[in-house]
């Protein structure tokens, strides 16, 4: 809670309620060393402006914290000495959420705060639950990974990127190695519990700026930004005996998981990089040869052929 | 600084109407008394500015020290003293300074008296 008051018996009398009501106050003397806190990161949500302030008074402020970048909201009472309906709709015009008129009792002062305060739960409850449906609506719920739609989208911005910043981009399609045989003897709890555990394993296997998704059942998608054909070949190694080095814990007892992984590089080759689709394809051929080729293992796209390839295609 | 006499008419009531300001404050005589303190220090400096606006003829001045006596004297249950105040407020609204003058004596008429009366019943609660 902002305090903006030059008179100091007001200024008093509102810092010792608002702390009497456990709101931690900061209180200045004047307009511009307000705006100045306001313009803070973690600046009071609730602020109590006056009018009639030296340097900024509390309509200009008003303005000034209403033209700010949208972030949180603020909220803002205007205490003022003037009645009249002209100025109390000037200063709602400027901003403010509600006003106050002095000189105003404790009941109401306190009526006004709590009233503010509830907008600004409110605010906070909508923001929450914004932040996590856009975490649900881009991840895989029990993984926690990205989710199809999501990964995919990474894929083709990533490849965008690196067309445009010349850099080699890693791409690997991974899927588990009879996956429905741990399905069928054990149960779907059991199968979860080991798809949550090679996900974890994946994540733990790749750089942390690198994208994993859930891409279907038990296929995964992994982009891994800025990153050659060698540093690829020794990540795809290093998951691969990640996930069948150990057997997974599950309730039903360890439970011995291995996975095949197909790979690619895109590279630029003259003015045309591989395209999203290009690469997944081309991951997805390699990964069909690693699983013919006897599984637990990884295969890597011939790159360069691929990629001149596409860039003919483009011709 | 020489304090005349509180005029005869003028009742500790309508000088002061203290209750309401205390029930104001939700009952709080301490805050009340710390607000009378701060008062005590803060007035004579907006007292010697509207007075200095007057001599000065600075109409926008005496609106504004006129202004901020007003609402703290309000606020305290000063009835007379706000009265005194928000007559000079309007004069420096109005640009019109003519009676200016004999309505800050008022004003510090019924200022002396307010400062005796707080420091009267400040000795006496506590």
């Amino acid at each position: 809670m902002l305090i903006a008051e030059d008179d100091p018996i007001f200024r008093r009398v509102l810092e010792s309620w608002l702390q009497k009501w456990n709101y931690r106050v900061i209180t200045l003397e004047n307009g511009l060393d307000a705006w100045s806190i306001l313009q803070q990161k973690d600046a009071p949500q609730m602020a109590i402006l006056d009018w009639m302030m030296p340097g900024l008074d509390g309509i200009e402020l008003c303005r000034r914290i209403r033209s700010q970048q949208p972030g949180h909201y603020k909220y803002v009472l205007l205490l003022t000495a003037k009645g009249s309906k002209e100025d109390i709709v000037a200063g709602l015009e400027a901003g403010a959420d509600d006003y106050l008129t002095k000189p105003f009792d404790v009941n109401e002062l306190r009526a006004r705060v709590r009233a503010g305060k509830r907008i600004l739960e409110l605010q906070d409850a909508l923001l929450s639950v914004q932040t996590e449906l856009q975490f649900q609506s881009a991840h895989d719920h029990l993984t926690g990974l990205w989710n199809h739609g999501a990964i995919a989208g990474l894929l083709q911005r990533e490849a965008q990127r690196s067309a445009r910043m010349g850099h080699p981009l890693g791409v690997m399609m991974a899927d588990l190695d009879h996956f429905k045989r741990i399905n069928d003897s054990y149960g779907h709890q059991t199968g979860d519990a080991v798809l949550r555990e090679v996900a974890g394993r994946m994540l733990a296997s790749v750089r942390n700026y690198d994208y994993v998704g859930r891409y279907g059942g038990e296929e995964f998608l992994i982009v891994l930004t800025e990153c050659t054909a060698s540093a690829l070949a020794a990540t795809a190694e290093r998951m691969r005996a990640c996930i069948s080095g150990t057997p997974v814990a599950t309730d039903a007892g360890p439970i011995p998981v291995t996975v095949s992984i197909g790979c690619v590089t895109g590279h630029a080759t003259g003015p045309s990089f591989p395209k999203g689709e290009d690469l997944l394809h081309a991951a997805d051929t390699a990964l069909y040869r690693a699983k013919n080729n006897g599984r637990n293992r990884v295969e890597h796209a011939p790159e360069t052929r691929m990629a001149s390839q596409s860039h003919a295609a483009a011709q | 600084m020489q304090l005349p006499a509180p005029e005869e008419n003028v009742s500790e009531k309508v000088l002061w109407g203290k209750d309401e300001a205390v029930e104001r404050l939700g009952g709080d005589e301490e805050l009340f008394w710390e607000l009378c303190e701060i008062f005590l220090q803060e007035y004579p400096k907006l007292l010697q500015k509207l007075g200095q606006a007057i001599a000065e003829s600075d109409a926008v001045a005496v609106m504004r020290a006129a202004h901020s006596l007003k609402g703290e004297l309000g606020y305290l249950g000063a009835v007379e003293a706000s009265k005194a105040s928000r007559a000079l407020e309007h004069m420096g609204h109005e640009k019109n300074l003519s009676e200016a003058a004999e309505m800050f004596a008022s004003l510090e008429r019924h200022l002396a008296a307010l400062h005796r009366a707080m420091k009267v019943s400040a000795g006496a609660t506590r």
